[in-house]
């Protein structure tokens, strides 16, 4: 693009270059000394600026956590890249250079301004990330389906669109289609759109809007939907009994199980089978109802508990301010009674006064800390208490009702096995009525694979309905002990922060103090 | 009346046994004075007291304006004014049989205040007397409304004799028209007005005490001087919750607690005695003196019953200060009877405690004796039907009702509907002042727009019971242009405190202050929706000026300056304000959400004269303290003569969480001067302040001075551009109307009328006519043609006279006498050129103006068949 560079050599951004520009573009006059003397970091600097360098790729920008505007017009980029840690990026311009696609802007999620003019795009694309694009400047490039502007109607936040230059700015109705189709935009190609010709336009595309709306609203609300189930499973996940509230557990007992679905054909067991799951989902549902009770339970207990130490921490919080505040006043006046003293025994005098204020303030401050930690550690202890017992409560509970599962599991076995013996026999004295399906027929060969099958049918069973058990116990045991090892390490962690803030103030207090000792020495 | 007559006779005989029991039953009925204070005394005895009483000399007004009837003309009065119908004489017949027979029964209670004598000297039933009338003003539809209402519109005439009650009892119309009355005119009023409003009011004849009597509320506490008693909230106790940390072991002992909370009690207890007695003591001193006529003095006051217009239990109104007053007040020593529109009732309750004990159940004949049957018994009791068989045998029937015609009621008023003109109701009080007395305090009401000020009510607060001393005077105003509501000056602290409604162009609402001149103790409080700088509050000193903001986009929320002592210029260069130099400058910030805790800062105090700039910040949620730092802004120079830009003992800071950044010469550089820009604004803002102030002090005195009203646009009669503006319409339709009159100007009367009437025309006459006209308005013409060159000429002779005059004493003419004459020329020449005008214009117009004529009376209706033939 940049004929005028051609004879210099492409060059690809270093940290020389990023020096340099730096350098020239921070701070001026004294401040520049100033930064000149201490050197300015990367992820200090805010806006930089490199245009017209005949940059061909760009990299090293990663220091720059913090920048917040880069121009990089005026280049030969091919390629949009390196700019995944620019995540604070609000403005990039990227115009007069060589991009064909618009790529690796993904992370880019705070840009509002972004310029591509001049280059060689061909289609909008892969800015799903900038939810927040306000002026997108795209003229001069090679777009040229009209189609592709109703990938925009996804940015509500765009205001100012330039596509001029465009093959698309040919079309008959390039600008009728843009209002219609962006209703939301207010500048295009420069020029404020026009109220009446934004109405003419929604009126002539209503139909193609409308279906575009209605297509839209689908999508939402099924994506609504989706969330809404996520949630909701989230939740029983978080009371541990997900997937109880149906026949969850009852069908991924048969779905491994080979031998009991093929028995299932024979008579009477279907009815059987009928009754079982009947039976066996309304246990479930029964610990499902159960679980969410002490889930809901736990957590006001949990809310509860966390008031309380909030309420405590805030209390003394305030206490110690107070403390400070009061110390402050009191400091500061006797500071500036030593700065006016003149006799040198009254000034140590008072110094040493000062000195014992500041102990004093440690020590109070000390056991107002001390004194919130005894409190909160009996708290703790007591809540500790209680969430064990009501965990303890409900693995009881729930273990008993799925006793009654097994219970379950196990009359039906007994009844299986009696109709398949049975069966056995008549097939065995060719008293059957009904034809079985050859795999089945295969079971029924002699007594040991029978009961061989049945059992292994039993087994699968017992074994899912031991492995829910166990998955439940287990998770909330850990749920528990996680729950109470934070909360003690959060304590602790607040006890050692505030300690170290309170030592740090007594530090500055008193060094202060010495400073104006050595001071008056002088 | 005659059959009521013989019944009576008949029955006589057996009354004559009931009366002796009767009388002892009326003993009783006696006012509540006389019983109380001697029971055991003989009728002997009462009457020698009575005597005594009435020997003491009522102590009667300076001044008595008594209405006399000379003062009333009653020749526009209605008919029903001057005389009675037969149904109204019936019913005086039936009073005075009422009454006759109460007399004979109950001979030791007063006779009955039944038909006074109204203002034409017609004897009238005081029941037709009210007249309910339901005003056409929504402040007067509530009782307190009529009540304030009635005490305020009228004066209070002390009845002629004090223990009697009047013999005249005029008309509402006729009390309104003088805006004076006794206790009883003043009773009739807002009982028309009460019962016209729904109210289930009556009239009450009775016995009042002194300060009731006499309207003096110098032992009242004045209602505006009471302060609404603080609603003491009740703190609720916050249930502990399950998790609450238990408090830290109270390692103090309970028993030194105790002793600590015994002894302050007792102090506690000692002190309260003290003053319990001195107020004691005041309340003593206070009291009035016994009244000799305690319980004689007859008053009238209100009555309302519960049951309409939702009041839930009866009172009474006194009529004069429009108070309300429970049944049970002390105020009230007795009840003779009362009455309504329909019906008139004696009291046979026994009063020696007041009008303690009564009660108000009219429907009860027991206690009450009514005068008419039948007409208004929505009173009775629920035990009706036992009544009614006790009533059989009471002798209380016997009083002759029963006989009487069942459907007789109570004849229509005969007072005139009751009317009270806007304007009356706007003045309200005679004259639109009002002046009345309380304890330890005076309070003034003016009608508003009476005084320029827009003063409409004044209160004076004193300090002793003679006011003598004043605590405080509070002043209410209405309609001021300047919005000012009330002005509270307190006599002891000398302070001045104004209060604004909303609307005061800058935002006033409260401004206290000792005196306006500018740098002394001053607090002007704003209405902060109406500033755009959030100005909340401005509290001054000599040596200060702190400043409240709210909802500031900046978070700014309060600013204090103190000044130093102003330095004294040597050049004279008035023109420039010398301001006070400013020594620190506080302000503080509330958080700001977006910002970091660690970069949002609390405080900054700039010590100007110290060159040092305090930074501290806020504290983070969990933390207990907050970053602070300090700039020393001096410059200084390096050994090597290098100015020194920044260096690290410049900036002293406190980091509760250092951070890398904030270590750089660069960035503290980068915010001190960022700093050194806000104190340059902050000193330009408060400079600011001070300016405003110094404008808002300029503009209350020129409001104060000016002390404009607002008119509202819909006061047609106060509002003069309004009224302008009408008055002009009114004289452009006016003149308008005069032209069309001229327009039909018959210019052939004169000359018609010299023939003679009723004659038709002839064509000799008609031709002759037409001529005389014509002559004479050739004739008219002329003559003004003369005329102006008349006085064209004069002036013109006048002028030439002037210029010689001129010319001839030129040379000893003062520089006035010069003015004067060229003034006096320039004027001449001004005359002569409009007349030389009018002339030309006349010499034009004049033979146009004859032909117009000509033609006109040509096509005269009354002509034109004479004067077309000849064509």
């Amino acid at each position: 693009m940049n004929r005028i560079y051609d004879s210099v050599e492409p060059r690809v951004i270093d940290d020389d270059m990023l020096k340099l520009a730096v350098g020239e573009q921070g701070p001026q006059e004294e401040a520049g000394q100033l930064a000149k003397q201490e050197g300015i970091l990367f992820k200090d600097v805010l806006s930089l600026q490199l245009d017209f360098q005949n940059i061909l790729r760009i990299d090293n920008l990663w220091q720059f956590e913090n920048l917040q505007k880069l121009q990089l017009d005026n280049n030969i980029i091919e390629r949009i890249e390196g700019l995944e840690n620019l995540t604070q990026l609000v403005w990039l311009d990227l115009s007069f250079n060589n991009i064909k696609v618009i790529e690796g802007l993904d992370t880019l999620v705070n840009l509002e301004d972004l310029s591509l003019f001049n280059n060689r795009i061909s289609k909008i694309d892969s800015l799903d990330a900038l939810v927040k694009l306000q002026v997108l400047s795209l003229g001069n490039n090679q777009i040229d389906n009209m189609m592709n502007i109703i990938y925009l109607r996804q940015f509500k936040c765009l205001r100012t669109l330039s596509l001029s230059g465009n093959p698309i700015t040919q079309a008959e109705d390039y600008r009728m289609f843009i209002y219609a189709h962006l209703p939301d935009l207010v500048y295009l190609d420069f020029r404020r759109i026009d109220d009446h010709m934004a109405n003419l336009a929604e009126m002539k595309y209503q139909y193609t809007i409308d279906e575009l709306k209605h297509r839209e609203h689908l999508r939402q609300t099924k994506l609504e939907e989706e969330e809404a189930q996520q949630m909701k499973l989230e939740e029983h996940k978080m009371a541990f009994v997900e997937h109880l509230n149906g026949s969850f557990l009852f069908d991924s007992m048969y779905a491994e199980d080979v031998e009991g679905s093929k028995l299932s054909c024979l008579p009477i067991v279907g009815e059987l089978l009928e009754t079982y799951k009947d039976k066996f989902v309304i246990i479930c549902l029964n610990i499902f109802e159960y679980g969410l009770k002490q889930h809901e339970k736990r957590k006001l207990e949990l809310d509860t508990f966390n008031e309380c130490v909030q309420e405590a921490i805030k209390e003394n919080q305030e206490q110690g301010k107070l403390r400070i505040a009061r110390f402050e006043e009191k400091h500061l006046l006797s500071v500036s009674a030593i700065r006016e003293e003149s006799e040198l025994l009254n000034i140590e005098k008072r110094i040493v006064e000062c000195g014992e204020d500041i102990t004093e303030l440690f020590n109070v401050l000390m056991t107002l800390e001390m004194q919130l930690v005894e409190q909160l550690e009996e708290t703790i202890n007591m809540f500790e208490r209680n969430i064990t017992d009501m965990v303890g409560t409900f693995i009881e509970n729930v273990q008993s009702l799925i006793l009654s599962c097994r219970d379950l599991e196990n009359h039906h076995h007994e009844k299986l096995l009696e109709i398949s013996i049975s069966t056995l026999e008549k097939i065995i004295k060719g008293e059957l009525d009904e034809e079985l399906p050859d795999d089945v027929r295969t079971l029924f060969v002699d007594k040991d694979t029978i009961i061989n099958a049945v059992g292994a049918s039993h087994d699968i069973h017992l074994l899912q309905i031991d492995n829910r058990e166990d998955e439940l116990v287990t998770r909330i045991n850990s749920w528990c002990t996680h729950l109470v090892d934070k909360i003690h390490k959060d304590e602790v962690m607040r006890n050692r922060k505030r300690v170290k803030e309170i030592n740090q103030y007594i530090d500055h207090m008193q060094s202060e103090l010495d400073n104006l000792e050595c001071g008056d020495m002088d | 009346m005659e059959v009521l007559k013989e019944k009576v006779e008949e029955e006589e005989a057996a009354e004559r046994e009931d009366a002796a029991e009767w009388a002892e039953r009326m003993e009783k009925m006696r006012p509540a004075e006389v019983q109380k204070e001697e029971t055991i005394l003989t009728q002997e005895m009462l009457r020698d007291l009575e005597k005594k009483i009435l020997e003491i000399e009522i102590p009667t007004p300076t001044d008595p304006p008594v209405v006399t009837e000379d003062t009333i003309d009653i020749s526009n009065l209605p008919l029903s004014y001057k005389t009675n119908t037969p149904k109204e004489e019936h019913l005086l017949q039936v009073a005075n049989n009422f009454s006759r027979q109460y007399s004979h029964l109950c001979p030791d209670r007063v006779p009955l205040f039944l038909h006074p004598l109204n203002e034409c000297e017609v004897p009238k039933f005081v029941s037709t007397t009210l007249r309910p009338t339901l005003m056409p003003y929504p402040d007067l539809y509530n009782w307190d409304g009529c009540a304030n209402f009635v005490s305020d519109f009228l004066t209070r005439v002390p009845l002629p004799d004090p223990l009697k009650p009047p013999l005249h009892l005029y008309s509402s119309t006729t009390v309104l028209k003088q805006q004076k009355g006794n206790c009883f005119d003043f009773s009739m009023l807002l009982c028309s007005m009460l019962l016209g409003a729904g109210y289930d009011a009556y009239c009450v004849n009775g016995y009042g005490s002194q300060d009731l009597c006499n309207m003096d509320l110098t032992r009242e506490v004045c209602p505006l001087t009471v302060k609404p008693k603080e609603r003491v909230r009740k703190i609720q106790k916050v249930q502990p919750k399950k998790y609450t940390i238990k408090p830290p072991r109270d390692l103090t002992s309970r028993f030194e607690q105790e002793q600590e909370v015994k002894r302050q009690e007792e102090a506690k207890a000692q002190e309260e005695k003290l003053r319990w007695e001195e107020e004691e003591r005041l309340l003593e001193a206070e009291k009035a003196k016994p009244d000799p006529l305690h319980g004689l003095r007859v008053h009238c006051w209100v009555l309302v019953l519960s049951g309409k217009r939702e009041v839930p239990e009866g009172f009474f109104i006194d009529p004069f200060t429009g108070r309300s007053y429970s049944t049970q007040d002390d105020h009230f020593l007795g009840i003779e009877s009362l009455w309504n529109h329909r019906n008139y009732w004696v009291n046979m309750q026994d009063c020696w405690n007041c009008c303690k004990d009564l009660v108000f159940d009219l429907g009860d004949p027991v206690r009450w004796e009514y005068m008419l049957l039948g007409t208004d018994t929505s009173q009775l009791s629920l035990a009706e039907e036992e009544d009614e068989g006790l009533n059989d045998d009471d002798d209380v029937q016997d009083l002759g009702k029963k006989t009487e015609d069942k459907s007789f009621d109570m004849p229509s008023s005969w007072v005139k509907q009751i009317e009270i003109s806007p304007e009356a109701f706007k003045t309200r009080c005679p004259n639109g002042k009002k002046v009345l007395q309380y304890r330890r305090a005076q309070l003034e009401k003016w009608a508003p727009y009476l005084n320029s000020n827009g003063l409409v009510c004044r209160l004076t607060t004193y300090e002793d019971l003679e006011c003598t001393k004043i605590l405080e005077i509070k002043e209410w105003y209405q309609n001021r242009e300047d919005t000012l509501e009330l002005k509270h000056i307190n006599n002891c602290t000398g302070l001045h405190t104004d209060y604004f409604r909303p609307g005061h162009p800058q935002a006033l609402w409260v401004h206290t202050y000792k005196s306006m001149q500018p740098e002394n103790d001053r607090v002007m409080e704003f209405y902060e929706t109406a500033r755009v700088d959030g100005l909340i509050k401005r509290e001054e000193t000599p040596k200060t000026m702190t400043e409240y903001y709210k909802g500031r986009p900046d978070f700014l929320s309060y600013r204090h300056i103190n000044f130093g002592p102003r330095v004294k210029k040597l050049t004279v260069t008035s023109t420039e304000s010398n301001p006070r130099p400013m020594v620190k400058i506080t302000e503080r910030f509330s958080r700001n959400p977006a910002k970091p805790a660690d970069e949002d800062v609390a405080e900054r105090v700039f010590l100007i004269a110290e060159e040092r700039i305090q930074l501290r910040y806020h504290c983070r949620d969990d933390h207990i303290t907050a970053s602070k730092s300090e700039f020393l802004r001096r410059s200084e120079v390096d050994n090597k003569g290098n100015k020194i830009i920044m260096t690290s003992d410049m900036c002293i800071s406190f980091e509760v969480e250092p951070m890398e950044h904030t270590k750089k010469l660069l960035y503290q550089y980068e915010t001190m001067m960022h700093l050194k820009n806000e104190e340059k604004l902050s000193k330009h803002q408060a400079w600011e302040s001070e300016l405003e102030v110094l404008e808002i002090l300029k503009l209350r005195e020129e409001e104060e001075e000016a002390h404009m009203l607002s008119i509202s646009i819909y006061d047609t009669k106060r509002n003069k551009r309004s009224k302008e503006h009408r008055e002009a319409m009114e004289r452009v339709m006016h003149e308008e109307h005069l032209r069309q009159v001229e327009a039909q100007l018959d210019y052939l009367a004169p000359f018609l009328a010299q023939l003679p009437p009723g004659e038709k025309l002839t064509r000799m006459q008609a031709v002759r006519l037409k001529e005389e006209c014509l002559s004479d308005f050739k004739q008219r013409l002329i003559d003004k043609a003369n005329l102006i060159q008349a006085r064209f000429e004069k002036e013109n002779q006048e002028l030439q006279k002037k210029q010689q005059w001129y010319q001839e004493n030129q040379v000893t003419l003062t520089p006035e006498d010069e003015d004067l004459y060229l003034s006096y020329c320039s004027q001449a020449m001004f005359r002569i050129h409009i007349l030389e005008q009018r002339l030309n214009r006349h010499k034009e117009l004049a033979p146009l103006k004859y032909l117009a004529l000509e033609e006109k009376l040509c096509k005269d209706p009354r002509l034109a068949e004479f004067l077309k033939v000849p064509a």
